[in-house]
């Protein structure tokens, strides 16, 4: 199966994908438990679950017949990346231009 | 972490003077990054800061006016692309409020895909152990104890 590669946004701009992690927010969960928590069939549960593990949103573990599936932080990662980014780059902008608006002040 | 990007400033300059800086592209390109910035509602610009090490990103921030208000507020989408060719969305709004001495501006930069997924981070911060923790006792005690570390 093509598993296409997408980054953390992408991922969850999906509803179900989101919802899937709001789940796991709360607890760890059997595959099994999460498509309960759908109307779609078992293999698409499935498909969306890949989506996560591939993304490193989710981590999947086998503990005895049951495979339980977890937050993992590194998917979130990309998305912390880009506010702290984001962040930053503003507050170095802004500062700049407090720069540029005191020496117009001055010479005003 | 940054839960939601917003900064305020003061600046003791008269709200005219931030407006210009805020909207005139030869001033925006002395501060933020060269630009063809027009402040007319649904013009298209861009800004291009080039790849950033470590991010997923073409070079380009793609942006739209969305909303003027002179000497008030001011607003344009800021979108970005992945190497993939996909496209993150997010919002840039501008508010001046005149003082008496200057002019306070505020930036929020916000409307991110992920920012929905917000709560989750943060419920992750203590949670993300405890459910760790939790799985991991029904594994071995090496991986209980590098999810406790």
């Amino acid at each position: 199966m093509e598993q296409q590669r997408l980054d953390a946004f992408q991922v969850i701009a999906d509803p179900s994908r989101r919802q899937i992690l709001y789940l796991l927010s709360k607890d760890s969960l059997t595959i099994n438990a999460l498509a309960e928590n759908f109307d779609m069939s078992r293999p698409a549960v499935s498909k969306h679950i890949k989506v996560l593990q591939t993304s490193g949103f989710i981590s999947i573990e086998d503990v005895g017949r049951e495979r339980y599936c977890s937050l993992q932080q590194d998917g979130f990662k990309d998305l912390q990346k880009w506010l702290e980014y984001y962040d930053a780059f503003w507050a170095n902008k802004l500062q700049k231009l407090g720069n540029l608006l005191n020496e117009k002040a001055k010479k005003e | 972490m940054a839960k939601i990007i917003q900064h305020q400033i003061f600046y003791p300059n008269p709200v005219t003077d931030v407006w210009e800086y805020l909207t005139v592209s030869e001033l925006i390109a002395q501060w933020l990054m060269p630009t063809d910035f027009k402040p007319v509602v649904g013009h298209e610009f861009q800004f291009k800061p080039g790849c950033m090490d470590g991010c997923d990103f073409d070079g380009t921030f793609y942006c739209k006016v969305l909303e003027v208000t002179p000497y008030k507020t001011l607003s344009y989408s800021w979108n970005f692309k992945s190497l993939s060719g996909k496209l993150n969305t997010s919002v840039v709004n501008w508010t001046l409020t005149e003082k008496d001495n200057g002019t306070e501006l505020l930036l929020v930069h916000r409307g991110f895909e992920g920012e929905q997924m917000l709560p989750i981070f943060n419920l992750m911060n203590p949670g993300w152990a405890h459910h760790m923790t939790k799985l991991s006792e029904a594994l071995n005690p090496e991986t209980s104890l590098t999810a406790n570390a």
